[in-house]
């Protein structure tokens, strides 16, 4: 029976170990023992890490790997740090793991890659990838994972090699990754040689006692760390890999891409700077809350306009994960612990319901071999149950009550409006964009709403027509599993708004979470980090965050009717501002070009213009 | 946007990171410094555990969680390019032509595949000793397997290179790895403790868990290249892409893949 400070490496080394046990096994087992097989594993990561979250309660597990625990404040092992959103990112990663492998049971008709395990063994490595990533208490291996991350994903984009779309998306989104963590292994570098440590707590503690502050060396290892983190979480002008790659993966890896690796980035980004950066030898916080809260506004906003403008569903959805990853760092941004907390309770809810929505479309493409959503006009009739989940799905992404999403937005604006009191608009206006878009996709493909003709004839745009269906069997019936894993994961989103206490936790562990000190002295001198006490419990469900939440759907519902309804009745002055409208935004469309040059000279701008704003905020 | 402004905006935003780097370049300690607060440690760590060579210390041991990962990135890209690499539904197959070798090439390749061979497992199996270790040999023991496509042809190097084999033995050594680990756990101490018999310092078992975790990322990496390089040259020598597509068997050997 092993303690509980063996669960954080137990947790990374179960799936490591199932991957190769797939990949060996695959070569005899039949399909059905290989996703079976797949199943119990990724079953049993849950359970490792549940266990883990109930064990951590509202302190720290701390791990030193291989047994090198500091000897006089110093070591050279690797430490484990798991808190309540480390190992609650962890689970929320193995969670929708094991919606993948359930998803994708019955997804793909035929074995991949020579045989039947090779394609859950990769799921099981990105899920090593991402709970080590989660629970690392250190930048170098921080960094390992993430690149298992990075490697698992872009084979995975590229999953049907007969189209050269995928095998595209999977480039960018490789060589945008790869370049973004050769400059966050340059910042490594640079910390490394300063301070001759390479944990989390103990370059903080080793920068802190420098008494250099934030020169030039410093605010360039922050911006050069946070360059890998950035991009996976597709910050603009970061992002633009991630709508190529998540409009060609299969479905089921997008419910792990949008769902969980995304949401990852901003993880990396508030753990890095809090554990490394928040002192007085690290970046004053008043030049990085601008900062990121800039690019925070940029993404939301750019996101949400556009993924109004896009008729390829699966393009749709990513951009409207951009959109929301903006609502998450700005909600990380204010460096506050309730937004952080509030941010905490939107990410966990936000992976159901965009897994689901993935999920669904992942059933339009094997039932219709598209995702055009003008191409499906009313198409979608035959599936009432298929488009009640995505409606669903639609105003739980507006933060309707009680789903989670609204309560996390309500909590993170609660918060964050104290700093800025306009936050809140920018979380109700994001939201509500994005929800009514994918509301629009429900009304035109399911219930033939409006005109089957797609706005301005001539622009050049992403159709989502022609594309390859993922199986190869059209008229089979609808497995049930396709229906029943989306339905499971919006109940998820649900349950993080209904269930008690959930909002409480994640408050009490965004607490710890910002406790820079207790996490320096659990690192590094095991029991003498007093405990966070409690705060106030937040307001579950208070009056602002019913209300913004109600408006969103509210605003949501209206956009999308008037989407799909307003264009045959309107006058021809409201026409001609529409197009006004369309024609303004065109600029920035034509920005997304799917040349893998243009993203990285946008990768160079953003990392340059970061570095500008932190050295003279400093 | 047009390559100039393409050019413009890079060169641009480049230079600015060039800038700050080379500032930050000036906050760095000196060269030549006789101190490391890391390294003084590292090597105490490593002669308190018997292990002569302190890199393969800091690899197998002090830091072996990060080793674990970076072999598994490994074993990841093997099992991505299997998948992504696989004979799609519109190619086909080709049995590989025999190639014409100089006799003094085929010559030299028979003498030397064995000695490279050697070479290699020498370097795999005295990580713990001298430079070198796992990672190093296993790309030489890789490598100098293709001295038969090289010095033979391509035939040759299928006859020589069992793929099942060296797949199963990729993900045998990547579990030992893991596996490994749980041998600490087992002796009551951590994850991936060095908890075996520690040997006497500079024999070729000493270290104790080190050689061992050694060996097993030596095979992986040996057999992991090895069908990773035959995942890229089978689709440059044998698979084409239908009718029309001749060229693709001879190119195969004149561009070595």
């Amino acid at each position: 029976m092993p303690s509980t400070v063996d669960l954080p490496p137990l947790a990374v080394a179960v799936p490591l170990f199932g991957a190769v046990v797939l990949a060996v096994a695959g070569r005899w087992l039949p399909r059905l023992g290989c996703d079976v097989l797949a199943g119990l594993w990724a079953a049993a990561d849950v359970a490792l890490l549940a266990w883990l979250w109930g064990a951590t309660g509202d302190g720290r597990t701390v791990s030193w790997v291989g047994g090198w625990v500091p000897r006089a404040g110093h070591s050279v092992g690797v430490v484990l740090v798991a808190d309540r959103i480390g190992s609650g990112i962890a689970l929320l990663a193995a969670l929708m793991v094991l919606a993948a492998v359930g998803y994708a049971w019955r997804y793909f008709e035929e074995p991949s890659g020579g045989h039947a395990g090779v394609f859950p063994a990769l799921l099981l490595l990105f899920e090593a990838g991402m709970v080590g990533f989660a629970l690392t208490g250190d930048l170098f291996d921080a960094f390992v994972f993430f690149e298992l991350m990075g490697v698992v994903a872009y084979a995975l984009t590229g999953y049907r090699i007969e189209d050269p779309r995928p095998l595209h998306g999977a480039l960018a989104f490789g060589v945008l990754n790869s370049l973004a963590a050769y400059v966050t292994l340059l910042g490594i570098g640079l910390l490394y040689a300063r301070t001759g440590e390479l944990g989390f707590a103990q370059i903080g503690a080793a920068l802190d006692a420098s008494g250099k502050g934030a020169d030039a060396l410093v605010v360039c290892a922050f911006v050069f760390v946070l360059a890998g983190p950035l991009v996976k979480a597709a910050l603009v002008p970061f992002h633009f890999w991630l709508p190529d790659a998540h409009a060609v993966a299969p479905s089921p890896v997008c419910m792990l891409l949008s769902g969980v690796m995304v949401e990852l980035g901003v993880y990396g980004v508030a753990r890095i700077y809090w554990t490394v950066f928040a002192g007085p030898g690290g970046i004053p916080a008043d030049a990085v809350r601008p900062s990121l809260l800039a690019l925070a506004v940029l993404t939301s906003l750019v996101g949400a306009v556009m993924c109004w403008q896009q008729r390829h569903i699966k393009r749709l959805l990513a951009f409207s994960t951009v959109a929301h990853v903006g609502l998450f760092t700005a909600g990380v941004a204010v460096l506050e612990p309730a937004a952080l907390g509030g941010t905490a309770v939107y990410v966990a809810a936000h992976a159901g319901a965009k897994g689901a929505l993935f999920a669904l479309t992942g059933v339009l493409l094997d039932r219709f071999g598209s995702v055009d959503e003008a191409g499906l006009h009313g198409r979608g009739r035959e599936l009432p149950v298929v488009g009640a989940l995505f409606t669903v799905g639609a105003v739980a992404l507006a933060g309707l009550p009680p789903f989670g999403t609204g309560l996390g937005k309500g909590l993170a604006e609660e918060s964050a409006k104290s700093y800025a009191p306009w936050l809140p608009w920018l979380f109700t206006l994001v939201s509500a964009v994005t929800a009514a878009a994918v509301l629009r996709v429900a009304l035109r493909v399911w219930w033939g709403a409006g005109s089957a003709s797609h706005g301005h004839a001539g622009d050049p745009e992403t159709s989502g027509g022609g594309e390859e269906p993922e199986v190869r069997a059209p008229r089979r019936t609808l497995p049930v599993v396709l229906v029943a894993v989306p339905a499971l994961l919006l109940a998820g989103c649900l349950a993080v708004g209904v269930v008690p206490g959930v909002a409480e936790a994640f408050d009490q562990a965004a607490r710890v979470f910002c406790d820079r000190p207790g996490y320096v002295a659990a690192a590094l001198d095991p029991g003498t980090a007093p405990p966070v006490p409690p705060g106030p419990a937040p307001d579950w469900w208070s009056a602002g965050a019913v209300l913004s939440g109600l408006l969103s759907t509210a605003l949501a519902v209206a956009g999308a009717a008037v989407a799909v309804w307003a264009p045959g009745r309107v006058s021809a002055r409201a026409r001609a501002a529409a197009r006004r409208c369309h024609l303004a935004v065109r600029p920035l469309r034509g920005l997304h070009t799917g040349l893998i040059g243009d993203y990285v000279a946008w990768l160079t701008v953003g990392l340059a213009g970061l570095l500008v704003a932190v050295g003279a905020l400093r | 946007m047009t390559k100039a402004w393409r050019l413009g905006l890079f060169g641009v935003a480049a230079a600015v990171l060039a800038g700050w780097w080379a500032a930050a370049c000036v906050g760095l300690p000196g060269f030549g410094g006789q101190v490391h607060p890391y390294g003084e440690r590292a090597v105490g760590a490593s002669l308190e555990r018997h292990t002569a060579n302190v890199i393969a210390s800091v690899n197998f041991d002090q830091r072996a969680f990060d080793t674990l990962g970076e072999e598994s990135i490994l074993f990841a890209s093997v099992l991505g390019a299997t998948m992504l690499l696989r004979v799609a539904r519109d190619e086909r197959r080709q049995r590989p032509l025999a190639a014409r070798v100089m006799p003094s090439t085929r010559l030299f390749g028979a003498v030397l595949l064995p000695v490279t061979l050697l070479t290699g497992a020498y370097v795999v199996a005295h990580g713990q000793l001298s430079p070198g270790g796992g990672f190093q040999g296993g790309v030489v023991l890789a490598t100098g397997l293709h001295l038969a496509y090289i010095a033979a042809d391509y035939r040759v190097l299928e006859r020589v290179r069992p793929l099942t084999v060296l797949d199963v033995a990729d993900a045998a050594a990547a579990a030992a790895f893991t596996v490994l680990g749980l041998v600490g756990l087992v002796a009551g101490a951590s994850y991936l403790s060095n908890t075996l018999p520690l040997g006497t310092f500079g024999e070729l078992a000493s270290g104790g868990l080190v050689p061992i975790i050694n060996a097993a990322v030596g095979i992986e990496v040996a057999s992991g290249v090895i069908v990773l390089l035959a995942r890229f040259l089978d689709q440059a020598v044998e698979v084409g892409g239908g009718p029309g597509d001749g060229g693709s068997r001879t190119a195969g050997k004149e561009d070595g893949g």
